[in-house]
């Protein structure tokens, strides 16, 4: 029974972030969206609407529910916490239910949803979350595995032994088994030439 | 079509159902997973964020910003695919620890197609804080010129805006099949069957890298760090958005 129980609090872990990892890889491939050219110059200025915002990555997509992400998507990062702290710590007890330091961890280290760089670190510190973890640059590298990081986070022992699933970076739920594909160069632009 | 994903149709050939879903895919393969957490991202790609990167430069004084929009642009979609000239794409740096921006570098573009133009002007003090946005005024520096080549200086602030890689990787195809009620409702991936079929991540030789062999469109920013700290406190908060 516990097997099962445990198996069925796992899917039900992994549904929410998939669901939320859809969203973030969201598929939409019309390319007419822009009907025709606008070459004006804006005069002084002009107001828009934020639609979409992005700190962190996976954190709106994986901790929120989808009729979150709009909101989220409209406001600032100085409104995270009290908009969607709970809702985080919800996510990880939802499985963890025991594991407070890591539900109170996760919180503080990913709300306000910024990437926290500290820029008087050292460049080779540099990666998603070392700037909590390890007291270093932070940021966010291209070659950072943020899914391995964000599932090990919430799945293993590595920020809290309590009910943990697995190993940080080992099956069944702390790897996706995927790397990086892309060779990037070492100078501006750094990101690989398109496909 | 297989011929357009190479890596993808290598890698999904390995587990039946995937080399299937691949070989019907083509363009579908965009479609895959349904962006429907907001309907304007899912009706304007240009508006669909998908990764924001913040790594030191060529010297450790300086930074480099990255921000991808408009998810899997297809090999054939690569050359045709630019930014929307009616949004603004900003990113913003809270740089006193209370995660309100005080600066932001705001990216507008002119025209579509090949002959797209990039503007970029920033770091400032942003005209209004917060999710209403206003453009800083036109008399600021700008860096400007042509999509997809690299502006400005080394020793200033660098931009380019263009199509590029998606550096971004996730066995995505996986995740749906561990927990298939969350599955898209259309596309190739919603074919996958309807109850668990994995418990499990797959091991490294079978894993699919689903994002191998799609494009995103990347403003990237390099520039002295010291423009976006403040105060002598060296520690900064960055996002990025896109407003309409």
């Amino acid at each position: 029974m516990s097997m099962h129980s445990s198996a069925g609090r796992t899917r039900r872990v992994v549904a929410v972030m998939t669901a939320a990892l859809a969203f973030s890889l969201a598929a939409c491939d019309s390319d007419n969206s822009t009907t025709g050219p606008n070459n004006t110059t804006p005069p002084v200025t002009r107001s828009f609407n934020q639609v979409q915002r992005l700190g962190n990555p996976l954190v709106s997509e994986v901790f929120l529910s989808k009729k979150d992400h709009p909101f989220h998507g409209s406001i600032g990062p100085a409104d995270d916490a009290a908009s969607f702290g709970a809702t985080v710590k919800g996510f990880v007890a939802a499985f963890r239910p025991q594991a407070t330091t890591l539900q109170n961890t996760l919180a503080s280290v990913l709300l306000p949803d910024m990437l926290i760089v500290q820029t008087d670190k050292a460049a080779s510190t540099a990666g998603w979350l070392t700037w909590a973890l390890a007291n270093g640059y932070g940021g966010r590298k291209l070659t950072d595995d943020v899914v391995d990081t964000g599932l090990s986070a919430i799945f293993s022992d590595l920020l809290d032994p309590t009910q943990s699933v697995c190993k940080p970076g080992a099956l069944p739920l702390c790897t996706d088994n995927v790397g990086s594909h892309s060779t990037f160069s070492a100078t501006f632009p750094y990101l690989a030439a398109p496909k | 079509m297989p011929s357009r994903f190479p890596g993808l149709g290598r890698r999904a050939a390995i587990a039946l159902t995937a080399a299937v879903l691949v070989a019907a895919a083509g363009i579908g393969v965009a479609r895959a997973s349904d962006h429907q957490d907001n309907p304007l991202v899912e009706l304007n790609p240009a508006m669909d964020m998908t990764d924001v990167y913040a790594f030191p430069g060529s010297s450790p004084d300086r930074i480099v910003l990255v921000m991808n929009s408009w998810a899997f642009i297809t090999p054939s979609q690569a050359s045709t695919t630019t930014f929307d000239p009616n949004l603004l794409y900003q990113f913003k740096i809270d740089n006193t620890g209370d995660a309100k921006e005080d600066r932001v570098i705001q990216v507008l573009f002119k025209g579509t197609g090949a002959s797209q133009t990039v503007e970029v002007r920033g770091p400032v003090a942003p005209p209004v804080v917060g999710a209403m946005n206003n453009t800083v005024s036109i008399s600021q520096a700008v860096i400007s010129g042509p999509i997809n080549q690299t502006l400005g200086t080394s020793t200033g602030m660098q931009v380019f805006a263009g199509v590029r890689e998606d550096p971004f990787f996730i066995d995505l195809e996986q995740f749906f099949r561990i927990v298939p009620d969350r599955k898209p409702s259309t596309g190739q991936l919603s074919q996958l069957p309807d109850a668990p079929s994995a418990s499990s991540f797959r091991a490294a030789g079978s894993a699919v890298d689903f994002v191998k062999g799609f494009n995103v469109l990347s403003i990237v920013i390099e520039l002295p760090a010291s423009q976006l700290t403040a105060g002598g406190n060296a520690k900064i908060g960055v996002w990025g958005t896109i407003s309409r």
